[in-house]
C-alpha cells in the first residue's frame, strides 16, 4: 500500500509496462489458453446434448428438446438415468470402489516416500524406487490379465500354490468381497511408486538444518518424520487430497473393465462401464451427456467443499 | 534476442497445430449440411421415379436420368463401403490387398464406380459404426449382424430408407432379387410403416453348433461315443477319474468339459435338448430376442444339469473369470486338457495348420482329434437343435451420408453375382483352391508365399460377400461336394462327419417379417444380465441353484426382457391373425 503512494502510476500502465516488457512470456502463456479453450472450453457446448434428443446428422441447434411423447421434459435423461435400477447400482459402487481407493490407495505413497526417504544406501533407494515406478507404466489390461493368471480360482499360480501346500483356493476374483480386495490391492499396487515421486520431492525441498536442529534436541527418526518430515509435506498431502476427492464420483473406464467378469458384476459395474455399455454402445448420447454431466457436478462440489474446508482449517487449499 | 525468437517460433508452431488439429472439427461440422453438396444427387434421384420408366425413350447413346449409360455411370462416381478388419496373425491388410484391389477394378470396369474400403475392427463394429455414423463419416455401404443397431440409427434419423430406393431402381439389381429373393429383401419390411431399413444377407451353409469329443481319450478308456446325457456325464466321469492315464505329469490339469463364459452360446446343443420339441414358431419367434435361448421354455433345467456336472468337477472351473478374447481356453483345448466342447459345428477345423486339430495331431499323432457328437436327446429322443435360417445373416444399410444411393446398389448387385462370389470364395485354381482328383471338389488350401496377396483374411473371404455367409459356387451340386473340402489341413471325413451331426434332427428357427420391435431399441445391458445369471447359476452351489436363476431372471424381465417378449407377441399376434397361429 505504502509503495503505490509512493509511485502514483495508475494501474493500466503498470499493465502496460508488464506486457511490454514481458511480452514473450505472455505469448507463451496463450499457448495452454488456447489448448484449454479448444479442447477444454468448446466441447462443453455439447452439454446442451444432455437436455437433448440427439439426432443423427443434425446440427446441435437443429436437436429438439428431450421430450415424453411430445412434451418437452428437458431432465428426461437424468429422469431415465436414476430411474435404471442398474445406474443406481453403478452409482453406488463407484462412490464405494472410489472411497476404497482413497482410504487404502492415498496414504499408500506417503508411506512409501517417507521409508525411502529414511533409506541409507542410495543405490539399494534407487533400485527399489524404479521398481515401485514400473507398474505405473502398464495399461490396466496387462494388470488384469496378469491378475487372472495369478489368481484365478485353480489355473492361477497363487491358487496352484496354495492348493499344492494343502490349502484351500481363495476366490480373488470370483467372489464379491473378495474381488473389491483385489481391485484396490491392484490399484495400491500399480499407483503407489508413482504417486510418491512428488512427496519425494516435497520432501527434499525440506530445509535439513530443521533435521540437524532436531537431532541437536535429540530427537529420533520417528520423531523427526512426524515432527518435520509430515509437516513439511502437509501442503501437498492436503492438495492431493483436494484433488482426489474431485474423482469420487468419476475413476477410469480401463481398470473396472478390464478386472470385471461375470460373477462379480454386483460390485463390478461403475458409471464408468454402464456409460460405455449402455450409452456409447446403444448410442444413446443424451443419457451418456447427462450422467457425464451429473458426474462432473457432483465431482465439482467435492472438490469445492473440500477445498473450502481446507481453508477453513487454515490450509492454502488449490486455490 | 534468441529467447525473443524461440519464444516466437515455438508459440506459432504450437498455434499452427492447434489450429490444425481444430480445424478437424470445423470441417466436421460444415457437413452437417450434408443437404448442400447432396441436393444435386438427391433431386436426381427424386426424379428417378419418373425417369427410370422413361429410360427407354432416352436416345441410346444418352444417358438416363440416374447418370447411366448401358448400366454404367457415364462419370466415375465413388462410394466407400465398410470392411472387417479381424487382424490376422499373418493376413494381409484388410482394406487393400489382391482381393480388394480385385474388387475395385470390376467395379470401375463394370459400372465405372470407384469402391473406397473404410475397415472396422471385427470385434468393436459396433462402436466403430456408432462413431463412423455420429461423425457423419460412415461409409455408404455400412453391414452389421445386429439389427436392433440399425432400429436404432434409424430412428435418430441415420439411415436411408430403401423401400421407394429399391421400387425405383429393381431394374438394377436382378441378380440381388435373384439370390435373396423378395422374402429377404423385404424382411425387415415395416409392415405399417413401410421402411425398410436394410436389406437381409443369406446364409448358405446353415449348420450352426456341435458337440466335440477327444475320440482318442475314448478309444484310450475303451468307451464308446457316448449318444445321450447320462452317457455323456459317464464319460465325462472316467475323463476326470482317469486323468492320469490320459494326462500322465499334467492330471491337474484335466478338464472334461470346457465352457466359456458365454453358456448360453458353448452349452447351446445341451439347452436346446431341453426345449420342448413341438415349440410353436410364435413361442420361440417371442423368445427369440436372445439368439441363446435365456427365456426359452427348458433352459433352466439344462442349466441344472451344468450346476450339477460344475460341481461334480467335471466342467472348467475358471471358466467365468476369462473373459472377453481370452484364448486361455483355445490353449488348453490345443494343449490337449479338454475332453469336450460345444463350439461352431466346424471349429476344430478352422485355420488350417492353426486349427484344433491340426495342432493336436502335430502333438500327440493323427489319432488325437476332436469328433462331433450327437448326444444330447430331448425328450422324445431325438436330437433337437436349431440350425442357422437361410435367411437372416448380415444386415446392409445405406446410412443417410451416403450420397451415392444408385452406385451402391450397383455394389450390392455386383457382389449378388454368382461369379463374383465365387471368384472371392475359392478365387484362382492353383492359388487358393485345387480340385480334388477322386471326387472333383474344389479344396481350399492358403496361398503360398509368392501369392500371400491372396490371403484369405477371412474364411471364404466372407467379410468382401457381404449378403452370403457360406460356400456359394456357380454350380449347386458341386457346392454340397465340396463343403468338406474347404478346411485346410485337417481330414475331410471329419468334417463331413461333422456337417451330418450337426445337421441331425436340425430345425431351422423361422424368421417371420413382423416389423420393428421398439423395445429392442431402450438401453439396456440385457445381454450382460443373461450371461451374469448363465455364469453364476452354473457356478451356485446346487442348494442355490434356484435362487440364483429365479433372481437373474427376475431382474433380467424386469430391465426390458419381459417388454420385448410382450411386443413380440403383440406384432405376432397382429400380423399373423388368430386362424393362421400354427
Amino acid at each position: 500500500m505504502a509503495k503505490e503512494k509512493l509511485n502514483p502510476v495508475p494501474k493500466k500502465k503498470i499493465t502496460k509496462t508488464y506486457i511490454k516488457r514481458y511480452w514473450q512470456l505472455y505469448v507463451l502463456l496463450l499457448l495452454p489458453l488456447i489448448y484449454l479453450a479448444v479442447f477444454k472450453y468448446l466441447p462443453m457446448r455439447y452439454i446442451v446434448l444432455a437436455f437433448k434428443e440427439y439426432k443423427l446428422n443434425t446440427p446441435l441447434m437443429q436437436m429438439p428438446w428431450a421430450n415424453v411423447k411430445g412434451k418437452t421434459d428437458v431432465f428426461k435423461y437424468f429422469k431415465t438415468a436414476f430411474g435404471n435400477a442398474d445406474f443406481r447400482r453403478a452409482l453406488w459402487n463407484t462412490v464405494k470402489l472410489n472411497l476404497l481407493d482413497l482410504v487404502m490407495g492415498f496414504p499408500a505413497p506417503i508411506i512409501f516416500a517417507l521409508i525411502l526417504n529414511e533409506l541409507p544406501f542410495k543405490k539399494f533407494k534407487k533400485t527399489v524406487q524404479t521398481i515401485a515406478y514400473m507398474p505405473h507404466f502398464l495399461s490396466w489390461v496387462i494388470i488384469a490379465s496378469l491378475c487372472t493368471q495369478l489368481l484365478a480360482p485353480t489355473d492361477g499360480m497363487i491358487n496352484s500354490l496354495i492348493v499344492k501346500m494343502g490349502g484351500e483356493s481363495i476366490s480373488f476374483l470370483d467372489d464379491s468381497a473378495h474381488w473389491v480386495a483385489t481391485y484396490v490391492g491392484a490399484g495400491v499396487w500399480q499407483s503407489f511408486g508413482w504417486g510418491s515421486i512428488i512427496y519425494l520431492a516435497a520432501i527434499a525441498g525440506i530445509n535439513p538444518e530443521l533435521y540437524e536442529a532436531a537431532s541437536v534436541d535429540g530427537a529420533g527418526r520417528f520423531k523427526k518424520m512426524w515432527h518435520i518430515t509430515l509437516p513439511g509435506i502437509k501442503p501437498t498431502i492436503v492438495v492431493l487430497l483436494i484433488m482426489n476427492l474431485g474423482y469420487i464420483m468419476g475413476g477410469g473406464f480401463e481398470r473396472p473393465f478390464a478386472m470385471k467378469n461375470n460373477l462379480v458384476m454386483d460390485v463390478a459395474e461403475v458409471i464408468s462401464t454402464f456409460v460405455y455399455k449402455v450409452g456409447i454402445q446403444q448410442l444413446k448420447i443424451s443419457l451418456t451427456t447427462a450422467v457425464g454431466l451429473f458426474q462432473s457436478v457432483v465431482g465439482l462440489f467435492f472438490l469445492l467443499s473440500a477445498n473450502a474446508i481446507s481453508r477453513k482449517l487454515g490450509e492454502r487449499g488449490i486455490w | 534476442m534468441k529467447k525473443k525468437v524461440l519464444a516466437v517460433v515455438l508459440a506459432a508452431a504450437m498455434t499452427i497445430s492447434l489450429a490444425a488439429c481444430g480445424s478437424s472439427e470445423p470441417a466436421s461440422t460444415s457437413t452437417d449440411q450434408p443437404a448442400a453438396s447432396t441436393t444435386t444427387t438427391d433431386t436426381a434421384a427424386s426424379t428417378d421415379t419418373s425417369a427410370s420408366t422413361d429410360t427407354t425413350t432416352v436416345a441410346a447413346d444418352e444417358p438416363d436420368a440416374r447418370g447411366l449409360l448401358n448400366g454404367k455411370f457415364v462419370d466415375t462416381r465413388h462410394i466407400t463401403v465398410e470392411l472387417y478388419d479381424r487382424n490376422v496373425d499373418g493376413g494381409t491388410e484388410a482394406g487393400n490387398n489382391a482381393w480388394t484391389q480385385w474388387i475395385q477394378q470390376q467395379m470401375l470396369d463394370r459400372y465405372n464406380v470407384e469402391v473406397e474400403f473404410v475397415t472396422v475392427s471385427r470385434w468393436q463394429e459396433s462402436d466403430d459404426i456408432n462413431n463412423l455414423l455420429a461423425s457423419q463419416t460412415a461409409p455408404d455401404i455400412c453391414y452389421t449382424y445386429n439389427y436392433g443397431a440399425i432400429q436404432t440409427y434409424a430412428n435418430m434419423g441415420g439411415v436411408i430408407d430403401l423401400a421407394p430406393l429399391l421400387e425405383e431402381n429393381k431394374d438394377l439389381v436382378p441378380s440381388m432379387f435373384d439370390w435373396l429373393g423378395d422374402e429377404l429383401v423385404y424382411q425387415d419390411l415395416d409392415p405399417s410403416a413401410g421402411t425398410l431399413w436394410a436389406i437381409e444377407g443369406k446364409r448358405n451353409e446353415i449348420c450352426r453348433i456341435n458337440t466335440f469329443i477327444r475320440k482318442d481319450w475314448l478309444d484310450k478308456l475303451g468307451l464308446a461315443e457316448p449318444t445321450t446325457k447320462a452317457e455323456f456325464e459317464n464319460v465325462l466321469i472316467a475323463f476326470r477319474d482317469n486323468a492320469d492315464t490320459l494326462l500322465g505329469a499334467d492330471a491337474s490339469k484335466m478338464v472334461p468339459y470346457s465352457i466359456s463364459y458365454d453358456v448360453g452360446w458353448r452349452a447351446a446343443t445341451l439347452i436346446e435338448s431341453f426345449m420342448d420339441p413341438n415349440i410353436t414358431d410364435k413361442e420361440y419367434y417371442v423368445n427369440g430376442y436372445d439368439d441363446r435361448k435365456f427365456t426359452e421354455n427348458g433352459t433352466k433345467e439344462a442349466i441344472r444339469l451344468l450346476n450339477k456336472w460344475y460341481n461334480d468337477g467335471l466342467i472348467w472351473k475358471d471358466f467365468a473369470v476369462h473373459t472377453g478374447d481370452d484364448t486361455t481356453e483355445d490353449d488348453m483345448i490345443k494343449a490337449g486338457f479338454v475332453g469336450a466342447f460345444t463350439h461352431n459345428y466346424d471349429y476344430p477345423f478352422r485355420n488350417g495348420k492353426d486349427s484344433i486339430n491340426a495342432t493336436l495331431a502335430a502333438q500327440y499323432g493323427d489319432d488325437a482329434k476332436f469328433v462331433a457328437i450327437n448326444c444330447f436327446e430331448d425328450k422324445n429322443g431325438n436330437y433337437t437343435k436349431y440350425s442357422y435360417s437361410n435367411s437372416g445373416d448380415r444386415k446392409t444399410f445405406f446410412p443417410a451420408t451416403n450420397d451415392e444411393p444408385i452406385a451402391s446398389l450397383l455394389y450390392l448387385e455386383f457382389m449378388s453375382q454368382p461369379e463374383t462370389v465365387e471368384y472371392l470364395q475359392i478365387g484362382d485354381e492353383g492359388v487358393i483352391h485345387t480340385v480334388d482328383a477322386a471326387t472333383g471338389a474344389i479344396v481350399i488350401q492358403a496361398p503360398d508365399d509368392a501369392h500371400h496377396d491372396w490371403f484369405q483374411n477371412s474364411g471364404k473371404n466372407i467379410d468382401m460377400t457381404i449378403n452370403c455367409n457360406g460356400l456359394r459356387l456357380t454350380d449347386p451340386a458341386l457346392t454340397t461336394l465340396s463343403l468338406a473340402f474347404s478346411y485346410s489341413d485337417v481330414d475331410p471325413a471329419d468334417v463331413q462327419h461333422a456337417i451330418e451331426v450337426a445337421m441331425k434332427d436340425a430345425k431351422v428357427p423361422a424368421t417371420p417379417s413382423v416389423g420393428d420391435i421398439a423395445a429392442e431399441t431402450e438401453g439396456t445391458d440385457l445381454a450382460g444380465k443373461r450371461d451374469q445369471t448363465y455364469d453364476k447359476a452354473v457356478t451356485a452351489s446346487v442348494a442355490d441353484f434356484d435362487s440364483v436363476w429365479d433372481a437373474g431372471m427376475a431382474e433380467y424381465l424386469a430391465a426390458g426382457g419381459q417388454a420385448i417378449i410382450d411386443e413380440r407377441a403383440a406384432a405376432w399376434d397382429a400380423t399373423y391373425s388368430s386362424d393362421m397361429l400354427k
